[in-house]
C-alpha cells in the first residue's frame, strides 16, 4: 500500500493549488509526439475545433479521427515501462477531460473514451474487474450520457465491486463539445461533472457509491476502445485536447473552456421567395446519428406553397437513376408567414424527428420514431389520439403529433420547419420518409385546420382537404423527377451521342435488308406487309405438295417427336449432334450414324431403327416407356410415305381483312396502355377521319404515360423483380421495380436500358438499378443475375448451366460463370451447392445426360462468353469505362454489331403485339429458328436506325396490316405466317386493371407493405406504396400465416391475377405466362372479393353515376356494353337488358330528400395493423374485421332504388363475365 | 341434373386446380422400393416452429425461470400406449393413438434457420436456386395423382396464399384452391352472401346471350366451358362439403376450436375426393406468437399443444371409425424445431439441425416414434431423416416413386431431391 499513501499525499499537495493544475498526461494531436502507442492502425489526423464556431483554438488546430476498433491508443503502466504513473488510487482525485465529436453512436451503447484495466485477453494476465477507472458514453435517445465506471476492492475482504456512474444530461451528438469531471476515489460523493462547461447532475448504480478505494495494478490504460475492443465499445468520432489530471477543476475555468459562437442562420428572410416555402436539404453536416445536426449543409432546394410534405423528389445519379441519399438527411421549409392578431392552435405532425421555429423560438418537437419493431406493442396504444376539431385529420399510421396555442400579435412571422429524414437505430437505420410532415393552424374562432401557408393557396387540412393536395403534389413530383432524370441524361449525353454516331456508322456499312416487292393480290400498310406476303405466297406454294401426303405430320408425327425426342435432340446442343427438332438435321444424321429419316425407307432410318431396338443402351427414348407399337407403326408410314415435312401448320393462307374499327381500338387500346378504351376515347377515334384515325389513335397511346404501365408486368417477370415487403428471403431482389417504370416513362433507349441495369447503379432498397444485384439467400447471386441478362437480351437460356452443362444448351457452366464474374466484376468460385454431385450421374446406369465439366471450387474468371454474337474488342472502343467489366458486358450486349440483341429485342416487343414471336421462344432461341428471318433481320436494324426505341418499332408494327387484320376466332395461337391473329388471352394485368378502368370502381387497396408505421429497419421492411394499377402488387409474404400479417384487399385482387397466371413472387425470370384456362380462372373472377367490389353499386363506383343520369334504357343499356366491351349490343342482347332494366326504370333513382343517410357513428381515428403489434391479441382481432370488411365491400349507394340497383349489377356482372372479356378481340 | 364427369368434360382444358392425375402417375418402376396404398394427405402445417423438446421428442425438465436458466424439457413427460416411446404431459391424448402415428425425431436441415427459408424447405424440399420456382409437395401430389373424384379439387389449402405453398414451375393447373378460414368458404367458389339462388339464376340468364355467341371451336370456348364448371362447382353440389354444421355435434366438439374444425373440415374434404389438404395451424393469438415461442410466446406454449392434441387426436381416430385412417396420411409440418436452451426473455430460438416431423395413419407400419436423438434433443445420434427422405417417405406412403420425374420445360426435375423412404415404416 506503499504506492497510495504516496500519491495521497501528493493530491493533497496539488488540490490547494487547483487553478495551476497540469495534466500528468496530455493528448493535444497537433502532429507532435504524444504519449502511448497505437494499438492496430495509425490514427489519422483531422480537422479539429476551429474558430470562427470555436474561437478558443487555432485556425489550423487539428484532431484525431478515432475509430476505437481498428485503431487505439494504449498508455502501459508505469511498473510495464510506461514512463508516469496512471493508477489512481483511494484518496487521489482523478480529474479528466477532453473535446470530443461523434461520428456515430448507437442508441444503448456504452462507448469507451479510456480505461486503465480491463483489458481481459489482450495485454497481461489480469482478471477481468480490475477496473481502475473508465470514462465512457452510454448512447441515449438525444445524444450520449458522459459517466465513470470503475472496480473498488473492499481491503479486508477483498471483495470487488462495480460502480457506475451516468451524468443525467447527454453531450449532443453532433458537433464539438467539451467535456470534463473529476473524481476523489474514496469520497462517495466527489463526483462533478461539465458538459461544455455546464455541471450535470447524474447517479450511481450497479454497487452505488462508494468510500472504498478502486482496484489497482499494472494493466493498461486504453483510449478509445473498451475491453472488448469490438465496434460495440469502441468510440467513434473525433477528439482533441484530451487530459487525464491527478487534480480537481476550478469550476469557473471549466465553465470558460467551452466557448461556442453559434453558425449564422442557415435561412434568412432575405433567401425566402415572397409567398412561398423554402425548403432545404442538407445531406452534408449530418451525423449518422439521432440527434440535430449542429451545421448542416445544404445540398438541394426547392420551393412549395404550403407547409404540407409526404415525399420529396428523388434523387437521380448517373444517366437518371435513382439514389439514395445520405440517411439521416436534414430537411429544413422556412417562409414568412402573415398571421391575422390573435391566440392561434399550431399543430406540428412528421415521421421523424422534428420541430418548430417561429420568430427563432422553439414552439413545438416530435422526438424520433418509436422504436419498438418487435411486433408486440399493443393495440390499445392507439385509443391515445389527438383530436382537435370536427373535421380534424387524425394522425395517418407512424405520424405522431405535437400542438400549441400561439399568440400573434397580427403581421408576418419567420417559420421554420425541421425534421430528420431517415433515421439511425442503434446501428442500423429506418426509411427515410416524411409521412406525413405538416404544419398547420386553426385561427382563433375557428375549428377547423388548414395547411400553414405563406401565400395564396389555401389548402383545408381534413382527410378530404389532404386527399386532394397529395393527388397534385405527387403529380407534381412527378414532372420534378422527370426533369431531375432529364438533367441527368443530358450530363451523360456526349457517350450516348457518340454511341448513336456509332450505330448510324455501323448501318450505314451493313447492307441493308431488301424489303421485298408486295405480292400480287396482298395488302400492305408498311414494309413489314411486304415480308409477310411474300412469306405466305412462297409457303402457299409449297404447300401444295404435302397436302398429297397421308398422315398429317403435325397433327400425328410432331407431338410424337417433341414429347419423345425434343428433351435431349432439340436446339444448338442437341444429343449426339442430332436434332430432330431441324428438318436438315434429321436428313443429315448425328455426329456417329447415318440419317435418321431416310425419306421413303423407314428400314433405313436410324430414328426407326432406335425406337424398336430391345437394347437398353440403344433404345430411345432413354427413360420412361418405350414408344408403343401404333407409335412406331405411325412413324414408319409418314417415313415410307415421303417423311412429308411442312414448315409451318397452315391450311389457310388467305389473310382476313382488317379489323373492325371499334374492335381494332379495343385490341390497340389493350396493347398499348393495357386497359379498355373509355367512352371518351371510343368518341374521339370514331371523330377522327376514318382514313387517318388509327395511325392518329397509335401515336396518342404511345405517348400516354399509361403505356409504361402496360409494360410492367413484363419486364419485372422477365427481369425476375422480387422484392420482399418483410425480411428478404427467397431470392429477393429490391424493387428495381420504380427505375423500370421511370426508364418506360422516360422510354429510355434501350442499350441505354440495358447499360443501367447491368451497372446496377444507385439505391438498393427504394428503387434503382443496384436492387437488381441482389439475390437473398442464393449461394452465386451475380449467376442467378446472368441467366437473368443472357435470356432477356440475347435469347440464351443458361439456367441448366446454373449446375452442370445442359444436355439441351449448348452453354456450358463455366460460360455462364464467366458471365457472372462479368456482373461480380471478380472471379467466382463455384460453390458445392452450385454442383452436381458426381455420384448422382452414374446412378441410373446409363451414359448420363448431363456434364459436369467444373468442379467445385473451381475459380472462373470474367470473360465474355458470346464471341458467336460480338467481338470481345469491340468493348475497348465502345464501352464508357473499358476497365469496367459491367460496362464491358453492357457495351458488348448492346452494340450495334450484336445484331443478336436488337433482334431479340424486337422480337419480344412483336410477340407480345402480334401473339406469336418470329422467334418462338422469345427468351431461348436455340429451340428454334426464325419464321421470318429476313424480317427480323430489317426490324432489327429500325430498331438500331430508331435508337433503340421500343415505341419506334411499336408504332411500326400497330401500323401493319398485319396487326390490324381481323382476328380469326379458330386459331388457337396466331398464325406462324402472320395470315389472321388468334385472339389472345389478356394478361392478369389487363384483366384485372381493365375492370376497374372500364367500371369505375375504386381500384382502394391497402399500401403494401407490413410496416406502414416505419418502424422496423430498412434492410428488413419496405413499402411498395399504395398501388394505382396491379403491376404495383406484390407477394404479401404471409409466410408466417398469421391472419394479422394479411393484406386482404391486396389478396383479393392477387388471388384473381395469380389464377390468370401472375406471380406475386418471382424467384426466375419468366418470358411467356402460361395461358391455358382453368375452371380457377372464371371462378374466382366471378365470385371473388373483388367481383363484389367491381358489381357493388356504391356512392364511388364510376357505374353508379352512369344509371344516375338522365337518359333513356337503351341509351343505358348501349352505354353499358360500349364501356365495357367495346361494342354495341346485339339486338338480342339489348333486347334481354333492356327488358331487365326498363322495370322500374323510371323510379330507380331516389329522390334526395328521400334518401336514407346512416346515422355518423363517434368520429373515431382507425386502428391499424402493422407489423409493430401484429402479436398483439386484440390487433389480429382488428385484422380479422377488416379482413371481413374487405369481404362484404362497399356498402350501396343509397341514391338507387334496391330492387333496380340489384339488377342493374347483375347486369353488370353478367357483362363482365362475358368470355369475350378476358380475351383481344 | 344430370352430373356431368368433371375430367371428361374437360379433359381438353388442363383445368387449374381441378387437374386429373397425369399420364406419368404410373407406379414406381424400380424394384425393392417400398410402395404403400394411402390415397389422401392431411398436412397439418404449425408454422413458427413447433419445439420439438416440449412435444414429441420430449427430455428431462428445464427451467426457464431459474437464474441461470436451465435448458430442458418445459413440462413433464408421459408414457404412450408404445412401450417406451414418451410425449409431453400434454400430448396425453394422441399418446393413446402413439401406435397410429411415428414421430419422425431425427429430422434435420442445415440452413439458415429463418422462417420463410424454412417454411420453403419442407414444402418443396428443395433450396432456391433462383433458376427455378420449385412446387410444394402439395402441388406434386396434386399433378401426380389428381384427384381422387373428378369433381373436386386435388389440393386444396386452408391458410394463407404462399409461394412456398404454390405450384412453382407446374404453373397454374397446379395450384391450390384455398380457404383462410372455415367460415369464409372457398375463395372463388363460394357466391358473395347477398346473391341469392334468383340472382345466381338471373345472372346466368343475362350472361348467355354473351357466351352464345362465343365462336365455335376458338380458344375462348374452352375458357367458356371452363366457367360452365366453375359456375357448377360453385353451386351446392361442392359447397355442402363445407357445411360443417352438417356434422353430429359431438363430433364437432371433440376436434375442439377453429384449429379443430379445419382438421374436421380437412376430413370431408377426403371422403370428398381432394388428395392433398394443407391445414394451417395460424391462430398465433392464443399465446401471442403461435409457434414461434421466442421470449413469451414460450409461457403459453400448452394452450397450443392442448389444441393441437384435441384435434389431432380427434382427426385420428374419427377417421379410424370411418375406415379411412389407412387410406389417409396425416403429416405435421413445420419449418425447423427449436433449442432445449431458453433465450434472455425465457423463450427459445430456432434449431433446424435436429428437430421433429409427425406422421399418422397412411397404412403405414408405425412405430410411435423414430430417430434417437441426445439427452437434450440438439445432436441425432441415431437414423437422421432429412427433408427429402421425409417427403420420399410420403410420397412412396402414396405408392408414388420418388425419384420420378417432372420437367420444367424440358429440364427434368425429380420429385424429391434424392430422398428414400423410411423404409421400416413400409415392413
Amino acid at each position: 500500500m506503499k504506492t497510495t499513501t504516496f500519491i495521497a499525499t501528493v493530491v493533497l499537495a496539488i488540490s490547494s493549488l487547483a487553478v495551476a493544475a497540469e495534466p500528468i498526461l496530455e493528448w493535444r494531436f497537433d502532429g507532435k509526439a504524444q504519449p502511448g502507442a497505437w494499438l492496430g492502425t495509425f490514427g489519422t489526423l483531422d480537422d479539429g475545433p476551429r474558430p470562427p464556431r470555436y474561437p478558443g483554438f487555432g485556425t489550423d488546430n487539428r484532431a484525431m479521427s478515432v475509430t476505437g476498433h481498428e485503431a487505439a491508443l494504449v498508455v502501459k503502466d508505469h511498473e510495464r515501462g510506461g514512463f508516469t504513473n496512471v493508477r489512481f488510487g483511494k484518496g487521489d482525485t482523478f480529474g479528466f477531460e477532453t473535446w470530443v465529436r461523434f461520428r456515430t453512436i448507437g442508441k444503448g451503447q456504452v462507448a469507451y473514451l479510456v480505461g486503465k484495466g480491463r483489458h481481459v485477453k489482450h495485454g497481461e494476465d489480469f482478471p477481468e474487474n480490475n477496473q481502475n477507472y473508465s470514462v465512457r458514453f452510454l448512447g441515449s435517445d438525444s445524444g450520449a450520457q458522459f459517466g465513470i465506471l470503475f472496480t473498488s476492492e473492499h481491503p479486508e475482504t477483498k471483495e470487488r465491486a462495480w460502480h457506475r456512474w451516468w451524468s443525467d444530461s447527454s453531450v449532443p451528438t453532433t458537433g464539438w463539445h467539451h467535456v470534463a469531471l473529476q473524481f476523489t476515489f474514496g469520497k462517495a460523493n466527489s463526483l462533478q461533472a461539465w458538459i461544455d462547461g455546464r455541471p450535470t447532475e447524474g447517479r450511481w448504480d450497479e454497487s452505488g457509491a462508494t468510500d472504498l478505494p478502486p482496484v489497482q495494478d499494472a494493466d493498461d490504460l486504453v483510449i478509445g476502445t473498451g475491453y472488448a475492443r469490438t465496434e460495440g465499445s469502441s468510440f467513434n468520432g473525433w477528439l482533441d485536447n484530451l487530459a487525464i489530471y491527478r487534480s480537481g477543476f476550478d469550476a469557473n475555468e471549466i465553465a470558460k473552456r467551452y466557448q461556442y459562437v453559434p453558425p449564422p442562420p442557415a435561412v434568412t428572410r432575405e433567401m425566402i421567395p415572397p409567398g412561398r416555402v423554402l425548403v432545404q436539404i442538407s445531406e452534408k453536416g449530418v451525423p449518422e446519428s439521432n440527434g440535430w445536426p449542429a451545421e448542416p449543409q445544404v445540398t438541394e432546394a426547392w420551393v412549395e406553397d404550403v407547409f404540407g410534405f409526404f415525399e420529396v423528389p428523388h434523387k437521380y445519379i448517373s444517366t437518371g437513376v435513382r439514389a439514395d441519399r445520405a440517411n439521416p438527411s436534414h430537411f429544413r421549409a422556412s417562409a414568412i408567414v402573415k398571421l391575422p392578431k390573435g391566440k392561434h392552435r399550431l399543430l406540428l405532425r412528421g415521421r421523424g424527428l422534428s420541430r418548430l421555429f417561429i420568430d427563432g423560438k422553439e414552439l413545438l418537437e416530435n422526438g424520433p420514431r418509436t422504436l419498438d419493431s418487435g411486433g408486440h406493442t399493443p393495440l390499445a396504444v392507439q385509443d391515445d389520439y389527438l383530436d382537435l376539431g370536427p373535421d380534424f385529420r387524425f394522425a395517418p399510421p407512424g405520424n405522431r403529433d405535437a400542438w400549441c396555442e400561439f399568440e400573434s400579435t397580427g403581421g408576418e412571422h419567420f417559420v421554420i420547419l425541421e425534421t430528420m429524414l431517415g433515421n439511425i437505430k442503434g446501428r442500423l437505420k429506418q426509411r427515410p420518409e416524411l409521412g406525413e410532415t405538416v404544419v398547420a393552424i386553426s385561427l382563433e374562432g375557428s375549428e377547423n385546420w388548414s395547411l400553414l401557408s405563406p401565400g395564396k393557396r389555401h389548402v383545408a387540412y381534413n382527410d378530404n382537404g389532404w386527399a386532394v393536395f397529395a393527388a397534385e403534389r405527387r403529380e407534381w413530383l412527378g414532372h420534378v423527377n422527370a426533369a431531375a432524370r432529364a438533367k441527368c441524361r443530358e450530363a451523360n449525353s456526349e457517350y450516348w451521342h457518340r454511341r448513336r454516331t456509332v450505330a448510324a456508322d455501323w448501318l450505314t456499312e451493313t447492307e441493308p435488308v431488301t424489303v421485298p416487292e408486295l405480292s400480287d393480290g396482298y395488302s400492305a400498310n408498311n414494309e413489314i406487309d411486304r415480308f409477310i406476303a411474300a412469306r405466305i405466297a412462297a409457303v402457299a406454294r409449297d404447300s401444295k405438295q404435302s397436302q398429297q401426303s397421308e398422315v398429317d405430320y403435325f397433327k400425328d408425327i410432331r407431338p410424337l417427336l417433341e414429347s419423345r425426342c425434343y428433351d435431349c435432340h432439340q436446339g444448338g446442343k442437341a444429343a449426339g449432334g442430332l436434332r430432330i427438332d431441324d428438318h436438315v438435321s434429321v436428313l443429315h444424321g448425328g455426329e456417329s450414324e447415318g440419317p435418321a429419316i431416310v425419306p421413303g425407307k423407314a428400314d433405313e432410318s436410324a430414328l426407326i431403327a432406335h425406337v424398336t431396338s430391345k437394347d437398353k443402351d440403344i433404345r430411345m427414348p432413354p427413360k420412361g416407356t418405350p414408344l408403343s407399337a401404333e407409335e412406331i407403326a405411325l412413324l414408319k408410314h409418314w417415313i415410307n410415305s415421303g417423311a412429308v415435312w411442312p414448315q409451318f401448320d397452315v391450311k389457310d393462307f388467305e389473310p382476313t381483312e382488317l379489323a373492325d374499327d371499334l374492335a381494332f381500338l379495343r385490341r390497340v387500346t389493350l396493347d398499348t396502355v393495357g386497359v379498355t378504351p373509355t367512352e371518351a376515347e371510343v368518341d374521339a377515334f370514331l371523330k377522327d377521319s376514318a382514313k387517318t384515325r388509327r395511325a392518329a389513335v397509335i401515336d396518342r397511346l404511345l405517348d400516354d404515360d399509361r403505356w409504361a404501365d402496360h409494360w410492367m408486368g413484363y419486364w419485372l417477370d422477365v427481369l425476375a423483380e422480387n422484392p420482399n415487403i418483410i425480411n428478404p428471403t427467397l431470392n429477393n431482389t429490391g424493387p428495381f421495380r420504380w427505375w423500370l417504370y421511370e426508364s418506360l416513362i422516360d422510354n429510355k433507349p434501350a442499350d441505354l436500358f440495358v447499360t443501367e441495369l447491368i451497372r446496377m447503379e444507385g439505391s438498393e432498397r427504394f428503387g434503382g438499378p443496384a436492387g437488381f444485384g441482389t439475390a437473398s439467400q442464393n449461394d452465386l447471386p451475380m449467376a442467378a443475375k446472368a441467366i437473368i441478362v443472357s435470356s432477356a437480351f440475347l435469347g440464351v437460356e443458361m439456367k441448366c448451366a446454373r449446375c452442370h452443362d445442359a444436355p439441351a444448351h449448348v452453354s456450358q457452366q463455366e460460360e455462364l460463370l464467366q458471365l457472372a464474374a462479368l456482373l461480380k466484376q471478380g472471379t467466382i468460385q463455384l460453390p458445392e451447392s452450385s454442383s452436381v454431385p458426381p455420384g448422382r450421374l452414374h446412378q441410373t446406369g446409363r451414359q448420363p445426360l448431363i456434364e459436369v465439366t467444373l468442379k467445385p471450387g473451381a475459380q472462373v474468371k470474367p470473360a465474355w462468353p458470346f464471341e458467336r454474337y460480338c467481338d470481345e474488342s469491340v468493348a475497348d472502343g465502345l464501352a464508357e469505362h473499358p476497365d469496367n467489366s459491367r460496362d464491358r458486358l453492357a457495351a458488348l450486349i448492346t452494340a450495334p454489331q450484336n445484331e443478336r440483341f436488337a433482334q431479340v429485342m424486337v422480337n419480344r416487343i412483336w410477340q407480345r403485339l402480334m401473339g406469336r414471336g418470329l422467334v418462338v421462344n422469345v427468351s431461348d432461341w436455340e429451340k428454334g429458328g426464325a419464321s421470318h428471318p429476313d424480317l427480323l433481320r430489317w426490324l432489327g436494324h429500325q430498331f438500331v436506325a430508331s435508337g433503340y426505341d421500343i415505341k419506334a418499332v411499336s408504332q411500326l408494327i400497330l401500323n401493319s396490316h398485319a396487326y390490324q387484320r381481323a382476328t380469326d376466332p379458330r386459331l388457337v395461337e396466331s398464325s406462324p405466317l402472320y395470315v389472321s391473329p388468334a385472339p389472345r388471352r389478356l394478361t392478369a394485368e389487363q384483366i384485372v386493371d381493365s375492370a376497374f378502368h372500364a367500371t369505375g370502381a375504386p381500384f382502394d387497396l391497402e399500401e403494401v407493405s407490413l410496416d406502414i408505421d416505419s418502424v422496423r429497419e430498412t434492410r428488413n421492411a419496405l413499402t411498395l406504396g399504395k398501388p394505382r394499377r396491379s403491376w404495383m402488387l406484390a407477394s404479401t409474404s404471409n409466410e408466417r400465416d398469421r391472419p394479422s400479417l394479411g393484406l386482404p384487399r391486396v389478396t383479393a385482387v392477387a388471388s384473381v391475377m395469380r389464377a390468370f397466371g401472375w406471380r406475386g413472387a418471382r424467384q426466375d425470370p419468366r418470358s411467356l405466362r402460361d395461358t391455358e384456362p382453368n375452371t380457377l380462372q372464371p371462378a374466382i373472377f366471378a365470385n371473388g372479393v373483388m367481383s363484389v367490389w367491381l358489381t357493388r353499386l356504391s356512392d364511388r363506383h364510376g357505374m353508379t353515376q352512369l344509371a344516375l343520369e338522365d337518359q333513356p334504357v337503351e341509351a343505358l343499356v348501349d352505354r353499358m356494353f360500349l364501356r365495357l366491351l367495346t361494342r354495341r349490343p346485339s339486338p338480342a342482347e339489348r333486347d334481354r337488358y333492356v327488358r331487365l332494366l326498363a322495370e322500374g326504370y323510371h323510379t330507380r333513382v331516389i329522390p334526395e330528400s328521400e334518401r336514407i343517410r346512416p346515422t355518423p357513428g363517434k368520429r373515431e381515428r382507425p386502428r391499424y395493423v402493422s407489423w409493430s403489434n401484429h402479436v398483439d391479441g386484440p390487433a389480429n382481432t382488428l385484422a380479422l374485421q377488416n379482413e371481413a370488411a374487405a369481404r362484404r365491400g362497399d356498402p350501396p349507394t343509397n341514391a338507387l332504388d334496391n330492387d333496380w340497383r340489384l339488377r342493374m349489377e347483375d347486369a353488370l356482372w353478367a357483362i363482365l363475365n362475358a368470355p369475350e372479356w378476358i380475351y383481344t378481340p | 341434373m344430370k352430373r356431368r364427369h368433371f375430367l371428361k368434360h374437360t379433359a381438353a382444358l388442363s383445368s387449374a386446380a381441378f387437374v386429373g392425375g397425369s399420364t406419368f402417375a404410373s407406379p414406381t418402376e424400380q424394384p425393392g422400393l417400398p410402395k404403400g396404398k394411402a390415397e389422401h394427405v392431411v398436412f397439418l402445417w404449425l408454422g413458427g416452429g413447433m419445439s420439438q423438446i416440449d412435444t414429441f421428442d420430449p427430455k428431462k425438465r428445464g427451467n426457464s425461470k431459474a437464474s441461470p436458466k436451465v435448458a430442458g424439457a418445459e413440462y413433464d413427460t408421459i408414457d404412450t400406449v408404445v412401450p417406451g416411446v414418451k410425449f409431453c404431459e400434454h400430448l396425453h391424448r394422441t399418446a393413446k393413438l402413439a401406435d397410429r402415428l411415428t414421430a419422425m425425431r431425427t429430422i434435420n436441415h442445415h440452413l439458415i434457420d429463418e422462417h420463410a427459408f424454412g417454411t420453403n424447405f419442407v414444402h418443396t424440399g428443395r433450396l432456391i436456386s433462383g433458376s427455378i420456382t420449385y412446387p410444394s409437395i402439395g402441388s406434386i401430389i396434386g399433378h401426380v395423382r389428381g384427384a381422387a373424384k373428378p369433381d373436386v379439387p386435388a389440393y386444396m389449402l386452408i391458410g394463407y396464399p404462399n409461394v412456398s405453398r404454390g405450384p412453382g414451375f407446374l404453373g397454374a393447373k397446379g395450384g391450390y384452391v384455398y380457404l383462410v378460414d372455415t367460415e369464409s368458404g372457398p375463395s372463388g367458389f363460394s357466391r358473395p352472401e347477398d346473391v341469392t339462388p334468383q340472382r345466381v339464376e338471373r345472372r346466368r340468364e343475362l350472361l348467355e346471350p354473351l357466351t352464345s355467341r362465343v365462336p365455335k371451336g376458338s380458344v375462348i370456348e374452352q375458357y367458356k366451358a371452363a366457367q360452365a364448371e366453375a359456375m357448377r362447382l360453385a353451386g351446392p353440389e361442392f359447397m355442402r362439403h363445407f357445411r360443417l354444421q352438417d356434422e353430429p355435434d359431438a363430433l364437432r366438439n371433440s376436434y375442439g376450436g377453429e384449429f379443430g374444425q379445419r382438421c374436421l373440415l380437412a376430413r370431408r374434404l377426403v371422403q370428398a375426393g381432394v388428395r392433398f389438404i394443407e391445414v394451417s395451424h395460424n391462430l398465433n393469438f392464443i399465446n401471442g406468437t403461435g409457434w414461434d415461442t421466442h421470449n413469451e410466446g414460450q409461457q403459453n406454449q400448452h394452450l397450443l399443444i392442448k389444441e393441437l392434441d384435441v384435434a389431432l387426436s380427434a382427426l385420428i381416430s374419427d377417421l379410424e371409425q370411418k375406415k379411412m385412417l389407412d387410406k389417409t396420411i396425416i403429416v405435421i409440418g413445420t419449418e425447423f424445431g427449436r433449442p432445449a436452451a431458453y433465450d434472455g426473455r425465457g423463450g427459445r430460438g430456432h434449431q433446424g439441425s435436429c428437430f421433429s416431423l409427425l406422421l399418422a395413419g397412411g397404412g403405414l407400419n408405425h412405430q410411435g416414434a423414430y430417430g434417437v436423438t441426445d439427452e437434450l434433443s440438439k445432436k441425432i445420434v441415431e437414423n437422421p431423416v432429412s427433408v427429402p427422405d421425409f417427403h420420399a417417405t410420403i410420397h412412396a406412403a402414396l405408392g408414388i416413386d420418388p425419384a420420378h420425374e417432372l420437367f420444367d420445360g424440358s429440364r427434368p426435375v425429380p420429385i424429391t431431391d434424392r430422398g428414400k423412404p423410411v423404409e421400416v415404416l413400409f415392413a
